[in-house]
C-alpha cells in the first residue's frame, strides 16, 4: 500500500485548508452587506453639511429651491417639489405599467400559444436590456413631438416621463409576474376548469387571487425601478424647478435634479444633492419594508 | 465452516441518529478480510445507512450522530480527529446510481491518484490502464480514453466508477446497491468482476436482491426494521450458505422465503 | 344555453382579446423602439468614420472610438473584479452556508442591493473611489462601482449554476478521499462552468448600457483612448447622454442617433450571444457531454 503515507500527509494539509477556504468565501459573501453599509454611510456623510446648514424641514419638506452656485451657503435647497415629481412620475408610470405588465404576464402564462408566449417573453427580455439613454432618446424623438402635437404644450413633463418609465419598469413587472403565475400549482387551474369555468373566470377568480402577493411584489419592484430611473427621466421631464400638478409642465424628479446640477454644485449645494440621494435611499428602504410585509403575509 | 480469516473491519454496537431520529441501533458485525460480506433486508431497514458509516460518508449529512465503534485494522475510525479523508481512500465506495464525473474516462480514473499527488503522465497512464483492466473495462474503452465518461452505457459507467475507486488502491470497497440501476447483462458482468476482485480487496455489498447476495457473497447479514419509526437492527449474521439454507432467526427465514420484503 | 353561460363566454372572448392586445403591445413597443433608433442612427453607427473617429468637443464630424474602447475596457475591468468575488460568494452560499440566519441575511442584503437606484451607486462610487481614495475620474472607479452594482445579478446566476451540479458528483469526489475545497475546485466549479459563463453575459449588457453609475466615476468626455485603468474614460452610454444634454457639438443630434444605434447593436449582440450560449449549455447538461 505505497500510497498510504503520502496520502495521509497530504490529507492533513488539505483538511486544514478547508477552514481557510470557508473563511475566504464568507468574506466574499459579506461584501454584499459591507456594500450596503458603506453606501448608506457615505451618502449620509456627504449629506450632513446640507442637513446641518439647512435643517431637515428646510431640506426635505420645503419647496423652496434656490441654489446659489457662487455662494452655496446662501442658497435654498428644499427638495419637496422634486420628491413630488418622483412620486407623480412613479404613480403615472404604475397606472399603465402594472396592468400592462401583469396582463402581458397572464398572456404569456395562460392565454398565448407556446410560440407566441416565447416571442413575448423574449421581447420583454430584450426590452429589459435596452440602455436608459436609448429609451430617453426615443422619448425625445417620438414622445415629445407626439405630446406636443396632441396637446400644444412643450411636450416635456410628467406625462412624457411616466411613459418613458413605463418602458423601463415593464420588463421587471412582467418577468416577475410571469414567474409568479408559473409557480401556481396546476391543480388549482384544473379544479376550476373541471367545474366548467371559462378561462377568463379561472384567471380572475382563482389564479390572480392566489398569485396576489407575488404580483404585488412585482409591482413594488417595478416602482423601485421607476423611482430610481435617472437618465431617461432627465431627458424628457424638462428639468424646471417648479412644483407642478400638471402632466404637461416642465418639472423635475429627485433623480433628474441630481444629474442636472451635480456638475456645477459645490459645498452645501453639492451636499443638498447628496441629501436628495439620501431621500432616494429612504424611498428604497420603504419599498423594501413593504415587500417584507407582503412576503410575511404570504407565509402566514 | 470456513476458518476465520482476520477481520478487516469490526463494527461494535453502532447506533446512528439523523437529527435525533434513531436510524440504526446496536449493530455489531465482523467484516472479514478479502471476503465479500452482503447486507440484505427490506427497503428502509438501514443497510445503506450502515454501510455509509463504514467510510464516514454519513458525516456529510447535517445533524448526524454516531455511538459505538467501527474499527479498521485495530483503529476506531470514529475516534476524534481521525483522518476521514485518508479513511475514504482506504475504504472506497461504489454508489447505487453510476456517477462518473463530467470529465473524460481518463480523467475520471486519474482523479483519485492526482489527489494523492501523482502527477507524472507515465505513472498516471499506467495506473489508469491497470485500474480499467481490473474493472474489466479496458478493452472497451482503451481507444477512447478522452471521451466523456458520461457517454458510456449504464453498466460501463458503473465499471468506470469501480475503476475510479480501484485507482486509489483501497483496502476495502463498499458497494451500495451497485446493480439496481443497471440491466441484467451488465449486472452479471459486475458480479463476475466482484468475484475476481475478492482476491485483493475486502468488500461489503448492500443489495435488495437476495439471489445476488447468495451468488456473490461469503458472509451475509440480515437487517430489519420491526415497526415503522423503529431503528434498523441487525437480526442475523453468518456465512452465506448457512443463512440461506438454515437461518436461525424466524424473521430471517421469512424474508428469505419471500414472505415479505 | 342560459344567459349566464352566454355572458360568461362573451366575457371570456373579450378578455382573451384584451390579453392578446396587451401581449402584442409589449412586442410592438420593442419593435417600434428598435425601428426608430435604427432608422435614425444605423447609417451613422455603421460608418467607419464614426466608429473609429476621434470625438470633437464643438465642431462636427466627431467619432466615438475612445468611447467604444472605454465601454469595452470597462466591461473587462468590471468582470475581472466582480467575477472572483461573485464566484466566491456563490460558492459560500451554495457549498458552505447552512440554511439559516446568516445565509438568509446575506440574501436579504443582496436583494436590497438590487433595489437601490443606480445613481446612488454612482454618487457612492464618486464619494468613495474618486474623492476619498483620490483616484479621480477613471475606469477603475467605474469598474469597482459597477462590480458592486452587478453583484446581485451575477451572484444569482453563478449560484444557480453551482447548485445545478448534481450532488452525486460531490459524493463521488468526497468518497475518493478529496477534501471539500478540492471537490469544489476540481468537480463542482468545472461542472458549473458553462452555466457560469452564461450567467456572466447578462451583466455585460448591463455594464454597456449603464450611464448613471458611470458618469460620476469614469468620466464624460475624452479625446484619447484610455490606456491605464486609472485613466479617465468616457463609456459610450454616458457620452451619448452628455452629447444630448449639453448639445454643444454642431452635429450632436447625429452623434446621439449614431451612438444610440451603436448601443442598441451592442446590446442585441450580447443578448443573442447569451441566448446561444444558454442553449448550448442546456444541451450539454442534458447530454452530459
Amino acid at each position: 500500500m505505497g500510497f498510504s503515507k503520502q496520502a495521509t500527509m497530504r490529507a492533513i494539509v488539505l483538511g486544514d485548508r478547508d477552514r481557510y477556504v470557508r473563511l475566504v468565501m464568507f468574506v466574499c459573501a459579506s461584501i454584499s452587506f459591507l456594500a450596503i453599509l458603506l453606501i448608506f454611510l457615505f451618502i449620509l456623510k456627504e449629506s450632513l453639511p446640507a442637513i446641518r446648514q439647512v435643517g431637515i424641514p428646510g431640506l426635505f419638506f420645503s419647496t423652496n429651491w434656490n441654489p446659489n452656485i457662487a455662494k452655496p451657503n446662501a442658497g435654498h435647497y428644499g427638495m419637496l417639489a422634486f420628491t413630488w415629481g418622483t412620486i407623480m412620475t412613479t404613480f403615472g408610470a404604475m397606472i399603465i405599467a402594472a396592468p400592462l405588465g401583469i396582463g402581458a404576464a397572464i398572456f404569456i402564462d395562460q392565454v398565448a400559444p407556446e410560440k407566441m408566449g416565447r416571442v413575448v417573453r423574449r421581447g420583454i427580455e430584450l426590452l429589459a436590456g435596452i440602455p436608459s439613454v436609448v429609451i430617453g432618446w426615443f422619448g425625445i424623438i417620438l414622445l415629445i413631438p407626439l405630446i406636443n402635437g396632441l396637446t400644444g404644450t412643450a411636450g416635456y413633463g410628467v406625462l412624457a416621463a411616466s411613459l418613458v418609465l413605463v418602458v423601463m419598469a415593464l420588463p421587471t413587472i412582467t418577468t416577475l409576474s410571469a414567474e409568479t403565475m408559473k409557480a401556481i400549482p396546476i391543480e388549482l387551474k384544473e379544479a376550476s376548469v373541471a367545474m366548467g369555468a371559462t378561462r377568463w373566470q379561472t384567471i380572475y377568480k382563482v389564479l390572480v387571487p392566489s398569485a396576489r402577493e407575488g404580483l404585488i411584489i412585482a409591482t413594488i419592484l417595478g416602482m423601485g425601478r421607476a423611482i430610481g430611473e435617472t437618465m431617461a427621466v432627465q431627458m424628457v421631464i424638462g428639468n424646471a424647478r417648479q412644483l407642478t400638478f400638471s402632466p404637461f409642465q416642465r418639472t423635475s424628479t429627485l433623480t433628474s435634479r441630481i444629474v442636472t446640477n451635480m456638475g456645477e454644485a459645490t459645498g452645501v449645494f453639492r451636499s443638498a444633492l447628496f441629501a436628495q440621494a439620501l431621500m432616494l435611499l429612504l424611498l428604497s428602504v420603504f419599498l423594501i419594508i413593504c415587500i417584507r410585509l407582503v412576503s410575511r403575509e404570504r407565509k402566514a | 465452516m470456513e476458518t476465520a480469516t482476520e477481520n478487516k473491519m469490526v463494527i461494535k454496537d453502532l447506533t446512528m441518529y439523523y437529527s435525533g431520529f434513531k436510524a440504526i441501533e446496536d449493530v455489531s458485525l465482523d467484516v472479514p478480510g478479502q471476503r465479500i460480506t452482503a447486507l440484505i433486508g427490506p427497503s428502509g431497514c438501514g443497510k445503506s445507512t450502515l454501510v455509509r458509516c463504514l467510510n464516514r460518508m454519513n458525516d456529510l449529512i447535517e445533524g448526524v450522530r454516531v455511538e459505538g465503534e467501527v474499527v479498521l485494522d485495530d483503529e476506531n475510525i470514529y475516534r476524534p480527529s481521525y483522518d476521514t479523508i485518508g479513511l475514504r481512500r482506504r475504504v472506497g465506495m461504489v454508489f447505487q446510481r453510476p456517477n462518473p464525473f463530467p470529465k473524460s474516462i481518463y480523467e475520471n480514473v486519474a482523479y483519485g491518484p492526482k489527489l494523492i499527488g501523482i502527477k507524472k503522465k507515465p505513472e498516471l497512464d499506467s495506473i489508469v490502464e491497470e485500474s480499467l483492466k481490473k474493472a474489466a473495462l479496458w478493452n472497451e474503452v482503451k481507444a477512447n480514453l478522452q471521451e466523456s465518461g458520461m457517454r458510456l452505457s449504464g453498466g460501463q459507467q458503473q465499471r468506470l466508477c469501480i475503476a475510479r475507486v480501484i485507482a486509489v488502491q483501497p483496502e476495502v470497497i463498499l458497494f451500495d446497491e451497485p446493480c439496481s440501476a443497471i440491466d441484467p447483462v451488465a449486472t452479471q458482468l459486475i458480479e463476475d468482476l466482484m468475484a475476481e476482485l475478492k482476491a485483493n480487496y475486502t468488500m461489503v455489498i448492500v443489495t435488495h436482491n437476495m439471489q445476488q447476495a447468495a451468488r456473490v457473497s461469503d458472509f451475509t447479514a440480515f437487517m430489519l426494521v420491526e415497526e415503522q419509526g423503529q431503528p434498523g437492527k441487525l437480526i442475523e449474521y453468518g456465512d452465506t450458505s448457512t443463512i440461506f439454507t438454515n437461518p436461525e432467526d424466524k424473521r430471517t427465514e421469512r424474508y428469505i422465503t419471500g414472505r415479505f420484503g | 344555453m342560459s344567459d349566464r353561460v352566454r355572458d360568461g363566454r362573451r366575457a371570456d372572448r373579450v378578455a382573451t382579446g384584451l390579453f392578446w392586445a396587451l401581449g402584442l403591445i409589449t412586442v410592438a413597443l420593442l419593435a417600434f423602439i428598435i425601428l426608430e433608433i435604427f432608422g435614425r442612427g444605423l447609417t451613422t453607427a455603421l460608418n467607419p468614420k464614426f466608429i473609429f473617429g476621434k470625438p470633437e468637443a464643438i465642431k462636427n464630424g466627431g467619432g466615438v472610438f475612445p468611447m467604444i474602447v472605454s465601454s469595452l475596457y470597462l466591461v473587462v475591468l468590471t468582470l475581472i473584479i466582480s467575477l472572483p468575488i461573485s464566484l466566491g460568494a456563490a460558492i459560500y452560499m451554495s457549498e458552505y452556508a447552512k440554511k439559516g440566519r446568516v445565509s438568509g441575511f446575506i440574501r436579504f442584503c443582496l436583494d436590497s442591493l438590487a433595489t437601490l437606484p443606480s445613481i446612488v451607486f454612482g454618487l457612492f462610487g464618486m464619494a468613495l473611489f474618486v474623492v476619498y481614495f483620490r483616484w479621480s475620474y477613471c475606469l477603475m472607479a467605474g469598474a469597482c462601482t459597477l462590480a458592486i452594482l452587478d453583484l446581485p445579478i451575477l451572484l444569482r446566476g453563478t449560484e444557480e449554476a453551482l447548485r445545478l451540479v448534481p450532488n452525486s458528483h460531490r459524493e463521488a469526489s468526497m468518497s475518493l478521499g478529496a477534501s471539500k475545497w478540492t471537490t469544489i475546485r476540481q468537480v463542482v466549479v468545472p461542472g458549473a462552468m458553462p452555466g457560469i459563463i452564461t450567467a456572466t453575459i447578462l451583466p455585460i449588457g448591463r455594464i454597456v448600457g449603464e450611464s448613471a453609475a458611470i458618469i460620476y466615476t469614469t468620466g464624460l468626455f475624452v479625446r484619447n483612448i484610455p490606456v491605464s485603468p486609472f485613466d479617465t474614460a468616457a463609456p459610450l452610454a454616458g457620452y451619448v447622454w452628455y452629447a444630448q444634454t449639453e448639445g454643444i457639438q454642431a452635429d450632436y443630434i447625429k452623434i446621439v442617433n449614431g451612438g444610440a444605434a451603436l448601443l442598441l447593436i451592442m446590446v442585441l449582440v450580447i443578448y443573442f450571444l447569451a441566448r446561444y450560449l444558454g442553449k448550448r449549455y442546456q444541451e450539454k447538461r442534458l447530454l452530459g457531454g
